[in-house]
């Protein structure tokens, strides 16, 4: 039988009230499985409930409602032996300061049990594969961000678990350093890991996930394959227009031929007074002329146009209609 | 119970490399304090000669009673500030109750060796003096001071996991200073007859039993607490203390 490796069923979490604050719906039931060796992303804006999900798969967080497998095993019910198959690597980096890197590692195997020979060496090899050899006597605040996020990796990897779960693990790295630690995960994975990943960036989500769900307001919106999900937009191309108009000029563009669906973006405050129209088209001959045309026969006073391949950006969009900000 | 061990061990390590201001910590001022009030005053009679004897027991107790909270209280702080260290242990395959029992035993071990240490520095310094009658029942202290420095670390642990940490400067001044005067630390629960009834009043105050326990251990000859309820405040105390702070670090670790 080929059982899910990660199954999440109907989760719910509410966090309760305090005073001065009301209760958060954080997530609103949420269902998804994950089958072994996937590489799947959760993503979607900050506070979209992707940490709270991550949180009640890692037993972190305690789920108002739902059910969470690890391999067959309820995190609930057992949750000791789902921590042995599940490593987290979280949002914050809360390496042990006053241990050294190796030391880290070694005691991480302690806490799991690991015989003496095996944690030694598997703290080597991580320590080598992850490319953090030369910080092995170093203690962790001395890192920078990338080496402390491998050595979470290293961490996370000491008690060989089955799933690992990583919290936007590339926020506040340089463009280098993510794209090291793109290639660390990618090599995971092609060693046979199950990986969780969440992240609000378009591109890292494209580039690693296998198949990701896009969350918002603790609900999955859509999910499937990056490649799906962009080409479930209509049309195949998308056709930006800002600009300045006395009547609306969404009915007569829709008109014209080629253009198969319109939308109004919401526009942040920087582009003060202009609108933005969102065009799926199918970029056939002569389309931008027909609708610039239709534009300027509208009394449209056009300031900007993009015409582009659909991104996951653009899918986001379609789903909820405003952009998702860094 | 590897893991337990195994956190255990890291907690130990840990506290042995940063021996020296820990114990700079615990040791500093209950050594001033026999320096002034065991020494230098007895030396001008300006204190009675019984004091010192009635004094270092309790004063035993108060070390205890800091290196326990001490103990806990700043590995916690670290633990449950913004990086939050403690997930990587909560993971572990132990249990959050597993975690805060180890807390626990970790600050104990601290609080006896702080103890088991202060004792002698503090012979060392009123001997000279003369007039005291220290006669430690050997048997006896070293359960006790264990009994003691595990119903300080729990007390560490409900003022770690309750008190937000830009409160703990208030921590000191209002709880731990006023537990210290009260504690029958510089005077025995014996002689607060003096007062009538209201020295049940001193019984809220876990440091009581503690400074009766050492009083009993090291000082026989004063008159100390019988041993039933000296016992039974000791483990009421724990078991209250060991039990909230378990509660609240769970409520400070699960979300």
């Amino acid at each position: 039988m080929n059982s899910p490796m990660l199954e999440v069923e109907d989760l719910v979490k509410t966090y309760p009230a305090k005073r001065k604050t009301p209760a958060v719906d954080a997530v609103r039931g949420v269902s998804f499985s994950v089958p072994a060796g996937e590489f799947f992303g959760l993503l979607g804006p900050n506070g979209a409930g992707k940490s709270t999900t991550i949180g009640c798969i890692n037993t972190l967080v305690r789920a108002t409602s739902g059910r969470i497998t690890v391999d067959g095993v309820d995190i609930v019910r057992d949750p000791l032996a789902a921590r042995r198959r599940i490593a987290v690597v979280p949002q914050n980096r809360n390496l042990d300061r006053d241990l050294s890197v190796r030391e880290v590692l070694t005691y991480h195997g302690r806490y799991f049990g690991l015989p003496a020979a095996e944690r030694e060496a598997r703290a080597d090899r991580l320590l080598e594969e992850l490319q953090i050899a030369d910080k092995a006597k170093a203690k962790p605040p001395t890192l920078s961000g990338g080496q402390q996020q491998r050595v979470m990796i290293a961490r996370a990897l000491m008690h060989d678990p089955k799933v690992l779960l990583l919290d936007e693990p590339t926020t506040g790295l340089d463009p280098q350093a993510r794209r090291v630690l793109w290639e660390t995960l990618r090599g995971l994975h092609a060693g046979g890991l199950t990986i969780i990943l969440t992240t609000h960036y378009m591109e890292e989500a494209d580039r690693l996930c296998q198949r990701l769900a896009i969350v918002d307001h603790g609900k999955i919106l859509t999910l499937d394959s990056p490649a799906a999900l962009k080409s479930s937009l209509p049309g195949g191309r998308i056709l930006d227009l800002w600009l300045r108009a006395a009547a609306p000029l969404g009915p007569r563009l829709s008109a014209v031929a080629g253009v198969m669906k319109i939308e109004p973006v919401e526009v942040d405050g920087v582009e003060d007074g202009l609108e933005r129209l969102r065009l799926f088209v199918d970029p056939a001959e002569g389309l931008l002329d027909r609708v610039l045309r239709e534009v300027k026969a509208g009394g449209g006073d056009l300031h900007h146009v993009s015409l582009t391949a659909p991104s996951l950006e653009d899918v986001y969009i379609h789903l909820t209609g405003k952009e998702l900000r860094d | 119970m590897t893991t337990f061990l195994a956190l255990l061990r890291r907690d130990l390590v840990v506290a042995g490399r940063n021996a020296g201001p820990l114990l700079l910590a615990t040791l500093t001022q209950p050594i001033l304090v026999v320096l002034v009030f065991g020494n230098i005053l007895p030396r001008m009679n300006l204190v009675a000669d019984g004091f010192r004897t009635v004094m270092l027991p309790g004063l035993m107790a108060i070390t205890m009673m800091m290196a326990g909270v001490q103990g806990v209280l700043m590995p916690l702080t670290q633990d449950l500030s913004g990086t939050r260290e403690v997930d990587e242990r909560i993971l572990a395959p132990i249990g959050v109750l597993g975690v805060a029992l180890e807390k626990i035993v970790a600050g104990a071990i601290h609080a006896a060796l702080a103890g088991l240490t202060a004792l002698p520095a503090m012979m060392l310094l009123m001997h000279e003096v003369g007039g005291m009658s220290v006669h430690p029942r050997w048997l006896s202290l070293l359960p006790l001071v264990a009994s003691c420095g595990l119903l300080s670390a729990a007390f560490g642990l409900t003022l770690g996991t309750t008190v937000q940490p830009r409160f703990s400067g208030l921590l000191f001044a209002v709880v731990l200073g006023p537990m210290m005067l009260f504690g029958c630390a510089y005077y025995p629960w014996a002689g607060l007859s003096a007062l009538g009834p209201i020295r049940y009043a001193f019984l809220v105050n876990p440091l009581v039993f503690m400074s009766e326990a050492m009083r009993f251990a090291v000082t026989p000859e004063v008159p100390h607490m019988p041993l039933g309820p000296m016992l039974g405040g000791l483990a009421f105390f724990f078991l209250l203390l060991a039990y909230t702070g378990a509660r609240s670090f769970e409520r400070r670790t699960i979300l």
